[in-house]
């Protein structure tokens, strides 16, 4: 097969190129700005395991490297002085390899998951052997006059009610001293298939990327052979804030955000012939629509001495509305009593409802939220000595009650079909279904049905010196299934932390009551070594062994290594 | 100096030499006992002391006073642990001083009135903020401003013009003990005692061989790792104790004295004009890395947040539920964080050991069904997820006709797909958990059954809830695209919704 050209890694170097003479740049501008300190940080991980399938004859080779370049200069302006005007610029990049890919499946052309090739059974759309992505990079300004306005601008993260969250683009906040700030922010979500870009920030629900090498060509993959796979394209986004500032005992952050889908996007997923559009057959929607827009509000205080309290409290609570799919589509809240030095006791209510992109038909099928409810309790015993206990349980709810509703559908069409049995396919002699649709359809077989999880965890540590030792333990189950297992570990410093080991030891033991065969438990330890030859580095290692029936047994290598300079 | 005082000295000479003998005595037993003076057989009430002067009172903790350097001309191992420069006798011998050894006498407990504002929620000052201290002197406060009226600032002058949290604020001992107390530190190195009771080493400095060899116990005093203007606060009127409680009733001030963060916020939460330069940012009093991060990591430990601040104790347990601060108030994480703290998690390209626990690929299809929420906290579904499970398998999407055979991942298609519907319908799992269909699935997955019948290519299947049609037409109106997936634009039951 010709190699082709890759667009997008063009211009990924020539991103690359850009920021690093941005980073030039701003090594040379550090050389003028004497009082500016000057960051470079390199994060090195290579790893190395395998994957199997659930069927065992497909192991992938992962044999993966991830390089990051962090580069600030920070106070810009000077000398940096609390509440006084601040100029930073930050930026990291990142590499993200495997070397593993296109390596493991004998028989397939070479490069069989990245390039079409002449079957395209193993070609996963969108996928590169080592993407770069520009994590964040933003010029940010605090405390400009007299502390009223900040701003970033570049590619940087929001995090609130909405999410947490990237964009390029521009943010200012005002910060009045009478308990308000604002916040307003737009620019471009980071979608997957944008230059330096990756898909974790996006909503869930399209599958979107580059379309560098589709055509129409022989050994080209079509956009008509994966009409899921949409085309990424630009999306203005905008969003603004309101926030207390200043009291500590109260906060409150009221946010709404909205994002747009532009360009064109393929609607139908099976070729119309009557009805060839631009895509082939495949109808497609060309224009600007909403991909999201939601508005969340998040608040806690903490009552410290009120009269009629013995001990401190806090409450916290806050909730996400989708007003695109006209939903709730998440909220929180919970208590806590500070009681004492040693304890803190609370409960807490976490409910979840799947929302996806507004282009996704997700939206608008049956789904039901799942709700956490939990009491804990933690324990600060000394300095060195915490334990929490929390347990609860996790609702999922149904439209219809999954136990009877299968034998209403039967006792539907017993006239039709005597020998009925929920779970065993059945033909209907007259073809239409209707008798069975309508009893679908019908609001009475659609009452809400909740199952429920138990759900209980352990967390433990205890400080030695430079080490510790810690627990980490969990169950989780229901008629869904179950995990239940813990891990302990450890790690120590020696020689005032210039070398480290470190250890953990896990059991599992997990059930799924709908593939058995994938049930299983699990032993497994890791095995780690550190060297920090000083303040600048900082290097480690670690094996893990894992074995249970499915894999058999599992070997992990991880190098890790962190370098850091700041002037 | 008065006869008395030179009856004292001679009495304590005596004695000098009789704790040689001993102490030379205990040196044959024990090397380490070499030149400690015996006990004394006279314990001496601080009441004894003269108490009427501003001689009686000890001198401030002052880690100068405690320099371990004082070397009087006389003192050795072997002779009489009586400066030279004294004009008369040994130090004296130790006493069972009751006073100025803790906030109470008797280590009582100090009433909550009394405390630094904020103690009722933070009952102990933060080591990492103020390291632990030793403290080798006793100093009674409430004599010296109770009875002898001496204000803060005569032993704390320097408070008054301090900007730095880290400056010393105790004036040297020679100018402030030595002007009531018959001692000279003016040489720290030949500090002289006098012959009154409050002018030998004994009287302040802790430890019965306090002055022996020119020496006393090393003091320990870590300058706190905190920006605090004690200049700013004294101009706008913020008196001692509002920080530190009621002094002036308390004998020594220990830790327990020194300011909570909880009572900081009196203060630093007003608004407007009020608010001045008294802002409630972390960076206003907590010291910061360059970038403007706060410095968490000290010798004393780690800087964490009380629980009581946006309930975001760092417990055991945080990470499970750290998302509750963060949602409310990230910049509030950001004071310490920075971005790639979170990413490493959050947008991660390694496993982090703290989220999956060992084995995690083996078991992490049932924790997709039980704890999905938390998945999408960081990974995307249709990338992280799908990629992997497209190429292992597990998730068929490829070319049309080009799919793998024989591979089922759900059970079998009567019981997990068509009707009527089981227990185990996919139906079901669908509506619990639908983020875990979509992790492998795309539209054309579901479009296969649920896309109307005819050019859209589907088997008419419904999938809406119950009371959809109702609700469809904003929807569409904001973004047809979904409702174009399955249905055709001449379709009527599409046509309900426009």
């Amino acid at each position: 097969m010709a190699p082709r050209i890759d667009l997008r890694r063009s211009a990924h170097l020539r991103s690359l190129g850009a920021v690093c003479a941005l980073a030039s740049g701003l090594v040379g501008a550090h050389g003028a700005a004497q009082a500016a300190d000057f960051e470079v940080q390199s994060e090195t991980a290579a790893q190395a395991y395998q994957v199997t399938s659930p069927w065992g004859d497909i192991v992938l080779d992962r044999r993966r490297l991830m390089q990051t370049l962090g580069l600030s200069v920070y106070s810009l302006q000077g000398k940096y002085e609390p509440g006084k005007p601040d100029y930073n610029i930050t930026l990291r990049l990142r590499l993200n390899a495997d070397f593993g890919l296109n390596q493991q499946h004998t028989g397939e052309p070479a490069g069989a998951e990245t390039s079409f090739g002449s079957t395209g059974s193993r070609y996963v759309p969108g996928m590169e052997e080592v993407p770069l992505d520009l994590m964040y990079g933003y010029v940010e300004g605090r405390n400009v006059m007299r502390g009223l306005f900040g701003f970033r601008l570049g590619r940087q993260y929001v995090s609130d009610m909405l999410g947490w969250w990237s964009f390029d683009g521009g943010l200012v906040r005002v910060t009045t001293p009478f308990y308000v700030q604002a916040e307003v922010y737009g620019g471009l979500e980071q979608r997957n298939g944008l230059v330096l870009s990756t898909g974790r920030w996006e909503r869930n629900g399209i599958w979107r990327g580059g379309h560098e090498g589709f055509g129409s060509g022989a050994g080209q993959p079509s956009v008509t052979d994966y009409p899921s796979y949409q085309y990424a394209q630009p999306a203005p986004a905008f969003g603004a804030a309101l926030e207390s500032a200043g009291p500590t005992w109260l906060h409150g952050r009221v946010s709404y955000r909205r994002v747009y889908n532009t360009g064109t996007s393929i609607t139908q997923q099976f070729a119309n012939p009557a009805a060839a559009g631009s895509e082939g057959g495949f109808k497609a929607i060309t224009g600007d629509r909403i991909s999201s827009d939601r508005i969340g509000y998040a608040a806690d205080v903490s009552l410290l001495s009120g009269a009629p309290l013995r001990a401190p409290i806090g409450a916290k609570g806050g909730f996400s509305y989708d007003l695109y799919a006209d939903t709730v589509n998440t909220w929180f809240g919970g208590l806590e009593v500070y009681a004492g030095r040693i304890a803190t006791i609370g409960v807490d209510a976490d409910y979840y409802l799947p929302t996806f992109d507004a282009d996704s038909i997700w939206n608008w099928f049956t789904h039901g939220a799942n709700t956490t409810y939990s009491g804990r309790a933690s324990f600060r015993f000394t300095r060195r000595f915490d334990l929490s206990l929390s347990g609860g349980a996790r609702t999922w709810t149904t439209e219809g009650d999954p136990a009877t509703f299968g034998a209403g559908e039967c006792a539907t069409v017993k006239t039709l079909i005597p020998d009925c049995k929920p779970g065993v396919s059945y033909v209907d002699p007259t073809g239409s279904q209707k008798a069975l649709r309508e009893y679908v359809r019908d609001p009475a077989n659609r009452a809400q049905q909740t199952v429920v999880d138990a759900l209980g965890n352990v967390a433990a540590r205890y400080r030695i010196g430079n080490g510790q030792i810690g627990l980490r333990g969990m169950v989780q189950a229901g008629e869904r299934g179950h995990r239940a297992g813990g891990d302990i570990y450890g790690d120590q410093g020696f020689v005032g932390g210039k070398f480290q080991l470190g250890a953990r030891v896990s059991l599992y033991d997990w059930d799924d009551p709908m593939r058995p065969d994938r049930s299983a438990t699990s032993f497994g330890y890791v095995l780690g070594a550190g060297f920090k030859p000083g303040s600048i580095a900082d290097l480690r290692i670690e094996w893990e062994h894992d074995m249970n029936r499915l894999v058999g047994q599992r070997f992990r290598i991880v190098g890790l290594l962190n370098l850091w300079v700041l002037k | 100096m008065t006869s008395g005082k030179r009856s004292q000295g001679t009495t304590s000479s005596w004695l000098a030499l009789a704790a040689c003998a001993a102490s030379t005595f205990l040196a044959l037993l024990e090397p380490g006992a070499s030149a400690q003076p015996a006990p004394s057989p006279t314990p001496t009430a601080e009441s004894a002391a003269p108490t009427a002067t501003p001689a009686a009172a000890a001198p401030t903790a002052t880690p100068a006073a405690a320099a371990p350097t004082a070397t009087p001309d006389a003192a050795s191992s072997t002779t009489p642990a009586v400066p030279t420069a004294v004009p008369i006798g040994p130090p004296a011998p130790a006493v069972a001083h009751t006073h100025g050894l803790a906030p109470i006498a008797g280590d009582g407990v100090v009433p909550i009135e009394w405390m630094p504002p904020g103690s009722k929620t933070s009952p102990i000052p933060s080591d990492e903020i103020f390291p632990p201290q030793q403290i080798t002197i006793r100093f009674n406060h409430k004599k010296h401003i109770g009875e002898l009226k001496q204000g803060c600032k005569v032993c704390h002058a320097a408070a008054y013009a301090s900007l730095d949290g880290a400056d010393t604020l105790i004036a040297k001992p020679n100018e402030t003990c030595d002007n009531c107390h018959d001692i000279d530190h003016s040489d720290l190195k030949n500090v002289k005692a006098g012959t009154d009771p409050n002018g030998q080493c004994t009287f302040c400095h802790l430890g019965d061989n306090a002055g022996v060899g020119g020496k006393v116990a090393a003091m320990t005093i870590p300058k706190p790792n905190l920006r605090f203007p004690h200049k700013k606060h004294l101009d706008r009127n913020v008196q001692c104790g509002q920080c530190h409680g009621r002094i002036e009733e308390m004998e020594l001030a220990t830790r327990d004295q020194l300011p909570r963060m909880a009572g900081c916020f009196t203060c630093h939460q007003m608004s407007g004009a009020a608010q001045g330069d008294a802002k409630s940012d972390c960076e206003t009093c907590h010291l910061t890395n360059p970038g403007g991060k706060l410095a968490v990591q000290f010798g004393s430990g780690m800087l964490v947040p009380p629980s009581w601040l946006h309930n975001a104790g760092h417990t055991a347990d945080w990470i499970e539920r750290h998302k509750t601060v963060a949602a409310d108030d990230s910049s509030f994480c950001g004071s310490c964080h920075t971005n790639t703290y979170c990413t490493d998690c959050h947008d991660g390209k390694v496993r982090n050991r703290k989220v999956h626990p060992n084995d995690w690929l083996s078991m992490h299809p049932e924790a997709a069904r039980q704890d999905n929420p938390r998945c999408t906290s960081c990974h995307a579904e249709q990338t992280f997820c799908g990629d992997c499970h497209r190429r292992v398998g597990v998730a068929r999407d490829s070319a049309s006709g080009a799919r793998p055979a024989g591979r089922r991942f759900h059970p079998d298609a009567a019981v997990w797909t068509n009707g009527p519907r089981s227990a185990s319908h996919h139906a079901w799992e669908a509506e619990r958990n639908l983020n875990a269909c979509v992790s492998c699935h795309t539209e054309r997955d579901c479009a296969t059954c649920h896309a109307t019948k005819g050019v859209s290519g589907g088997q008419g299947v419904n999938p809406h809830p119950v009371g959809f049609a109702g609700s469809c037409g904003a929807a569409f109106l904001r973004n047809p695209r979904p409702c174009l997936v399955c249905h055709q634009a001449g379709d009527t039951n599409l046509r309900t919704c426009k």
